[in-house]
């Protein structure tokens, strides 16, 4: 949520108080002083110029190189990384690749419409999460913008003026506070509830799920000012190459009021990166800078790159732990760099490690919030670690 | 939480009433709202109700943690989201810049703030629950997704 | 006894805490590798709460500790954090799309008597 309330008293080289920062993000803050890389080749310990020469070595003499991360690094660095990418010919992905890559899409082209969080907080007063559970993943978003905060339009704010909507295959701690406005949809069958809500907004009687309470909802969403979708992963993998179907139901909306759309991101820089590579390529993700022209498919996501690669370079990231097992054992298998400020199966695996400073706390640099909010981060914490930029940059010089 | 009839059920129910109460069903509504302690009832202090005593003791143990007005706060289940924080009217009373608009307190006059990822409470006598003029305020209560918070 | 479930992955802050805590940490060993199952399948499949459950299917396969649902009746659907664990079992075909099954995935679950699946056995499985 990249919060700019927080404040910290800082002692003897560690915080000792923080305020304002979530249980997520407090551990976020903690993980400054836990398992901290150093610069490795081959599992031994080596300088940091060594490591970064090993690196532009691997990267030179790689026929396909995969550039991969980036979602957790400065706009700045994913810039250089882009840069990067074409001197190499290589191909480039992020973490949009198997996360909210699709939606992302629809929403930097216009394709649906949506707002910024503070819109949200100002005016929204139906907020709906779409196999997301904010609590878990964005634990101060239901209090900084979607539900109990007051805005502008919304001065009753969730005593009177705000409900929120939970649409999930299991009661998540988020649908808990929904109460009655939870609906359980089982597993895959998103399509089928987009069906029902599109019938009970043309007054027809809904096919799936508790007819009545279909019917509720329908009356709910026609009443609404100002309504925002926030869709999680849950609803991004559910519909697959189906989201022209959730484009067709936010189309619909539009017609009877305004409803926004909102990708609920993981990753603090994911939309900066997609809006950069949008902005140079006309696409958000998966491109190859083999040929003269950018090539985007399938065959440049991760998930294929990672075995057709002979080297891959991965920054901010941990792919070894959150990919499937076969993608994550071809780029434990290929020479493999990893950039990264903590320790991670990735760092683990990589043939090369190179230690990072951690960005936002340690490094400064610019962030596209999940709204495109442009969140300008100011280290605080003094380290002796390069930032992503300047690795990428001495990276750069080698080659 | 445990209930009052909890409570009764492990009391040794002899009605001596020296603990100043006419019903040993009374004590135990008394016991929960703390208005007495176990030691105030002499027959629970007899060697044969050590088991029951000791039940109780582990029963009651959570209300000791409690505020006046009856807040129990289980960090460990905390989430730091802050909802509590937000919908808290006291709060967002003292900072309308702030609380109520959802960033954390700047000032100290307020009950919840959260601090090292938990939420914390302080200056709980301004809480609406307390004092003559109470009110059954359960914002705290209801914004919470984890049951980190709640009133005994 | 084995069953037949299908596994969502979801997210946990308590988890996610664990892992910035460190990953060879037992906490995040502890938080990540469960299955929460219905109280029915817990049942038929006649394991108690805490006690190890294999999980296969044609991708690989994990040992975790069970875990009964609090949550609405769901027999058939099992809930894994997405970690480590839950991405063995999931598939990398390149499709169209090339999402990977990330939210729904089959598997077979039984009682095991062997440990719970370490991560340095998974980082093991990567080099191998």
């Amino acid at each position: 949520m990249l919060c700019e309330d927080i404040e910290l008293v800082l002692k003897d080289g560690a915080i000792s108080q923080a305020k304002n920062l979530c249980r997520k993000g407090y551990g976020h803050f903690q993980a400054l002083f836990i398992e901290r890389t150093r610069p490795m080749i081959d599992g031994r310990e080596v300088s940091l110029d060594q490591a970064i020469s090993k690196a532009a070595e691997i990267l030179k003499s790689a026929k396909s190189p995969l550039l991969y991360g980036w979602s957790n690094s400065s706009l700045e660095a994913q810039a250089a990384g882009i840069d990067l990418a074409r001197r190499l010919g290589a191909t480039i992905d992020d973490t949009s690749s198997f996360c909210q890559g699709i939606l992302m899409e629809l929403v930097l082209t216009g394709k649906v419409p949506t707002c910024t969080l503070d819109d949200v907080r100002n005016y929204a007063d139906t907020s709906v999460f779409w196999g997301a559970d904010p609590s878990n993943s964005h634990p101060r978003h239901l209090s900084r913008f979607a539900y109990y905060p007051r805005g502008e339009k919304r001065q009753k704010s969730y005593e009177e003026e705000r409900i929120c909507i939970a649409v999930d295959v299991r009661k998540s701690a988020m649908a808990r506070l929904c109460s009655n406005y939870y609906f359980r949809v089982p597993p895959g069958q998103d399509a089928e509830f987009i069906e029902s809500i599109l019938a009970v907004l043309d007054g027809k009687i809904p096919r799936f799920g508790d007819k009545k309470r279909m019917i509720e909802l329908g009356s709910v969403l026609k009443k609404t000012e100002y309504g925002v979708i926030f869709p999680g992963l849950g609803l991004v993998h559910s519909l697959q190459e189906k989201m022209d179907l959730l484009v067709g139901l936010v189309a619909k909306l539009n017609e009877i009021t305004t409803f926004m759309v909102l990708p609920m991101v993981g990753h603090c820089n994911m939309r900066g990166f997609n809006q950069l590579l949008l902005d140079e390529t006309g696409f958000i993700n998966r491109v190859s800078f083999q040929g003269k022209t950018a090539v985007h498919g399938p065959e440049q996501s991760v998930m294929a790159a990672a075995k057709s690669c002979d080297a891959a370079l991965v920054i901010g990231s941990d792919p070894v732990s959150a990919l499937p097992f076969g993608t994550a054992r071809a780029l434990a298998k290929t020479s493999l760099i990893a950039i990264d400020p903590r320790r991670s199966l990735t760092t683990d695996a990589a043939k090369v490690v190179i230690p990072s400073a951690m960005y936002g706390l340690e490094a400064g640099g610019t962030s596209l919030r999940l709204d495109g909010v442009k969140i300008e981060f100011e280290p605080f914490f003094k380290s002796e670690h390069l930032s992503d930029e300047q690795i990428l940059a001495r990276i750069k010089e080698a080659i | 939480m445990v209930s009052a009839m909890e409570i009764y059920q492990l009391l040794p129910r002899e009605a001596c009433k020296e603990c100043g109460y006419a019903s040993c069903m009374a004590l135990a509504v008394a016991l929960l709202t703390r208005e007495k302690k176990l030691e105030d009832c002499p027959s629970l202090l007899n060697p044969k109700y050590l088991e029951k005593f000791t039940k109780l003791k582990e029963l009651l143990a959570p209300l000791e943690k409690a505020s006046e007005t009856g807040l129990i706060i289980h960090p460990e289940k905390c989430f730091g989201c802050g909802n509590c924080v937000v919908a808290c009217p006291v709060n967002v009373a003292a900072e309308p810049t702030r609380c109520a608009v959802g960033l954390g307190p700047q000032g100290d006059r307020v009950i919840l703030a959260v601090e090292d990822g938990v939420v914390k409470c302080m200056n709980i006598k301004e809480c609406k629950r307390f004092g003559p003029d109470r009110v059954l305020c359960n914002a705290c209560t209801v914004t919470c997704p984890s049951q980190a918070i709640e009133f005994v | 006894m084995e069953a037949e479930v299908t596994i969502v992955a979801f997210q946990d802050i308590f988890q996610n805490e664990a892992r910035k805590k460190g990953i060879y940490t037992d906490e995040y060993r502890q938080l990540s590798a469960q299955i929460i199952l219905d109280k029915q399948d817990i049942t038929r499949l006649g394991v108690k709460d805490g006690q190890r459950i294999s999980v296969k299917n044609e991708v690989g396969g994990v040992v975790v500790a069970a875990k009964i649902s609090d949550d609405d009746p769901h027999p058939g659907l099992a809930f894994m954090i997405n970690s480590p664990w839950f991405n063995q079992l999931v598939r990398d075909d390149v499709c169209d799309t090339s999402i990977p099954g990330f939210k729904r995935i089959a598997a077979r679950v039984s009682p095991s008597e062997e440990n719970v699946t370490q991560i340095s056995e998974i980082l093991q499985r990567m080099r191998a």
